[in-house]
């Protein structure tokens, strides 16, 4: 009997709006190859989801039973829609404007024309309203399935993994992929923060994505270190090479990533300023959109740089591969990382990257340059480096490469198969 | 009569401090001088002072009986003078004896003889002229940065006058043969060869304190049983052990007995008839017949290949390497001493070793204090300072 996992995540790719997704295709996909079948609950999928390895269930299609979902066959990941305007990766102040924006009329939830579907009762005006839903949601799919084990991936989803919980007595894993921490440093939400230590007590498992996120949990959630286990990320294999296309004579430096405090663009910004000082055949590229980005473009402006530091907005895709193709340096200062996906695909697209110390993703990696992300001069002259000194440039493209293929999904899932399989016999 | 020769090397570098691109054509300053300081210090009074003080007694005791060698850097006497002048006072006073033998090496532990004749004899150069005026000797053995030796530089050592180099028992160049023979170089047969018997001094160096060796724990009493059994390859064996100087109470530290280790065995030594302690040059007048040693390439005492892996291995090191030598010329014309004596402190050997990447898959590769968080870091800090030093030796030929 393989086993089964009932999985509540949120987004899914190419509709991603950060690391997020990417792990959870990762997750599924990994876990399939080890045979382990999975049905992905998401509040929002919209029928383009990648389908090369999972077969895409729309929620809205098999009315309320899951188990239609399941076809037979090699596909072991199916997926059910729920229809919501949850969107992972932003708090809820975020939210609230959102929200407001759909109201007004200035944005559409489902302005793409696909069709909604409502469950039962009605979306409230505000967020909570809608985990509320969500996990009325999931107890009704977990009386349904049948499933081995629950997992939940981050906040919006934990009061859903606890629903499903209760309602089937099956053990739930959360994983963190972030915490309230990350996203708000000490001006965290009070509301997010309780919903979190919920989920992780009422947890049979934690797994968090790095070392230092389980510290956080362990430390400022007060769960027992026992039962929080490390779970890296891994990237997932891109078999078509990036082209390295330039079309402009100058070195590019790179960031891409939410324009958020958590990601540090302020400090790359600064940086940006130091290096120029020295060099101005460089060209800055900060790729990404948040709500930092007005004040950064102002800085950028007032320190005098905006002939030599280029805004592209949120990039996806294909635009990602053309951004690291034209990229000779990729910088990841962020704040607070709880892992970092994105300077694995910059080094599979061997481009050098330099990564804060504050970030996951340096317990895994050796081929990167580490730095404070404070330390505006040591992260200055690290790009400096690279751009200035070829052989440096070379041996990262030859062994940062090879690393990064050495991490795989496969890998994870096995890793998460044995906590799995821990939890079910209460170990 | 069994012959042997304790040798002990002193190779603290001039570390480097963070030294950013933006200091390039601004600052000069390229040294930690607080590491640099601190280090020194340190070592003096975990190591090189108590340590002179117990071979002073030593010899003393043993009416001259026993006797050492030493080679010590340029750098690590500049270091001394500087912060631990007593340091130089220890060694004049052991000099003093007539037992110590203090050998020729390179001015700051230099790679240079993995460059070419021109650049590693002018380090030859400079470091005679050190020990002239500091110790008031010249000397006739040499013992090469890191042993590092092959055809070329044990002929070129010749050309200089030296008559005895000291270098590694590399096995995949002795084959059958026992480093406890005497050796010459093909090109100059009067200039000999002191093999270290790298077992033996790795016995002390690795597995001191491994509690997993079945020897564990050391004493002066087994050592001497190893040193015996030389005897089954050479009736005469000649057996040359080099170390670290710092092994003794740095690498171990005092607690883990590697003085009463060493003054154990040295009693024994002198006490057992069938040893003799001689010092490098001494070789000279022993009646031994060299046979001739080829070592086409280079070796050195590192890891199990005893090649030049460690500090030449990875496209970074010979980046910088190629770098650094590139701009001898510059050397040669420039009268900007300051600068000049840069040029040469970056041709340290430590330098290269932070840029291992054999510290990418393991640690076993020896860093000592190490202040680089990883290979790049190490290598772009260093660009950056070569690239100062370049600017001003230029700067300096205008003027």
């Amino acid at each position: 009997m393989p086993m089964k996992v009932l999985m509540f995540g949120w987004e899914f790719p190419p509709h991603i709006s950060g690391g997020l997704g990417t792990a959870c295709y990762g997750l599924t996909k990994g876990l399939a190859l080890n045979g382990v079948q999975v049905t992905f609950v998401m509040p929002k999928a919209s029928g383009d989801e990648d389908t090369s390895y999972v077969r895409i269930v729309n929620g809205s299609d098999v009315e309320y039973d899951p188990r239609n979902a399941l076809f037979p066959g090699s596909d072991m990941t199916s997926f059910i829609q729920v229809n919501s305007k949850l969107i992972p990766y932003i708090g809820l102040d975020d939210y609230y404007n959102v929200v407001n924006q759909i109201e007004s009329g200035a944005l559409g939830a489902a302005g793409d024309g696909r069709r909604r579907y409502l469950f039962s009762g009605k979306y409230g005006p505000n967020l909570m309203q809608e985990v509320e839903q969500y996990a009325a949601i999931a107890a009704e799919i977990a009386r349904n399935e049948d499933f081995d084990i629950i997992h939940a991936h981050d906040w919006l989803t934990y009061k859903a993994g606890i629903a499903a919980k209760r309602a089937s007595g099956k053990p739930l894993v959360v994983h963190i992929h972030a915490t309230e921490f990350d996203r708000s440093g000490e001006k965290y939400n009070d509301i997010v923060y309780g919903i979190e230590k919920e989920g992780m007590t009422a947890a049979d498992k934690v797994c968090a994505v790095s070392d230092l996120t389980r510290n956080i949990v362990i430390g400022k959630y007060g769960i027992p270190a026992e039962k929080v286990v490390t779970l890296h990320n891994a990237v997932e294999p891109n078999n078509k090479s990036v082209e390295r296309n330039k079309f402009v004579t100058e070195k590019i430096v790179t960031f891409l990533g939410r324009v958020t405090f958590q990601k540090g663009p302020d400090y790359f910004v600064e940086t940006a300023k130091r290096v120029l000082d020295h060099d101005p055949d460089v060209r800055f590229v900060l790729a990404g959109d948040g709500d930092m980005l007005p004040q950064i473009i102002e800085r950028v402006a007032e320190l005098g740089m905006s002939d030599r530091f280029h805004f592209t907005g949120f990039l996806r895709g294909e635009d990602i591969d053309t951004m690291f193709g034209m990229s000779d340096v990729y910088v990841m200062p962020s704040v607070s990382e709880p892992f970092g996906i994105s300077p694995l695909e910059a080094m599979r697209a061997k481009v050098p990257v330099v990564i804060s110390k504050q970030s996951g993703v340096a317990e895994v990696l050796t081929h990167a340059i580490k730095v404070d992300f404070w330390d505006i001069d040591a992260t200055a002259d690290a790009i400096y480096g690279l751009l200035h000194y070829p052989a440096l440039s070379r041996l990262f493209a030859e062994k940062g490469a090879a690393e990064v293929d050495r991490l795989k999904w496969e890998n994870v899932a096995r890793k998460l198969i044995n906590i799995y399989e821990k939890t079910l016999h209460h170990e | 009569m069994n012959n042997i020769c304790f040798h002990f090397q002193i190779s603290q570098p001039f570390r480097l401090r963070t030294y950013r691109f933006f200091d390039i054509n601004r600052n000069h300053n390229y040294y930690d001088d607080y590491q640099n300081q601190y280090l020194t210090r340190r070592l003096a009074e975990r190591c090189y002072l108590p340590a002179n003080r117990t071979i002073l007694e030593t010899i003393r005791k043993s009416q001259g009986k026993f006797k050492v060698s030493f080679s010590i850097s340029g750098s690590s006497i500049t270091l001394f003078e500087k912060y631990c002048p007593e340091v130089i006072d220890s060694f004049r006073e052991l000099v003093a004896t007539g037992c110590v033998e203090i050998t020729g090496s390179t001015f700051t532990h230099s790679l240079a003889s993995l460059h070419g004749e021109k650049a590693f004899m002018e380090q030859v150069r400079l470091q005679e002229e050190l020990l002239q005026n500091t110790f008031g000797v010249k000397p006739v053995s040499f013992c090469n940065t890191e042993i590092i030796y092959s055809d070329d530089i044990g002929e070129w050592l010749g050309n200089a006058g030296y008559r005895v180099i000291l270098t590694e028992g590399a096995r995949h160049i002795l084959g059958w043969k026992s480093p406890t023979y005497l050796y010459c170089n093909p090109y100059q047969t009067d200039v000999r060869l002191l093999l270290r018997s790298y077992q033996l001094c790795d016995d002390i160096t690795l597995r001191f304190t491994d509690k997993s060796w079945d020897m564990y724990p050391l004493t002066g009493e087994k050592y001497l049983n190893f040193l015996n059994n030389c005897k089954r390859d050479n009736e005469n064996p000649l057996i040359n052990l080099y170390w670290d100087y710092e092994t003794i109470g740095e690498h171990y530290t005092a607690d883990t007995g590697i003085f009463e280790f060493f003054n154990n065995l040295v009693d024994r030594l002198l006490a057992d008839e069938n040893y003799r302690f001689i010092s490098p040059q001494d070789v000279l007048s022993l009646e031994m017949n060299p046979s001739t040693m080829h070592a086409p390439w280079a070796i050195s005492y590192s890891g199990e290949e005893k090649d030049t892996n460690e500090w030449l291995g990875n496209e970074l090191q010979k980046e910088a390497f190629g770098q650094l030598f590139r701009i001898e010329e510059l050397y040669e014309k420039s009268e900007d001493s300051e600068a000049k004596l840069a040029w040469l402190r970056l041709q340290a050997a430590d330098h290269f070793n932070f840029m291992s990447s054999k510290w990418f898959e393991h640690r076993s590769v020896k860093r000592n204090f190490d202040v680089y968080s990883s290979p790049y870091q190490a290598f772009i800090n260093y660009m950056n300072v070569l690239n100062d030093v370049k600017l001003q030796l230029e700067e300096g030929i205008r003027e």
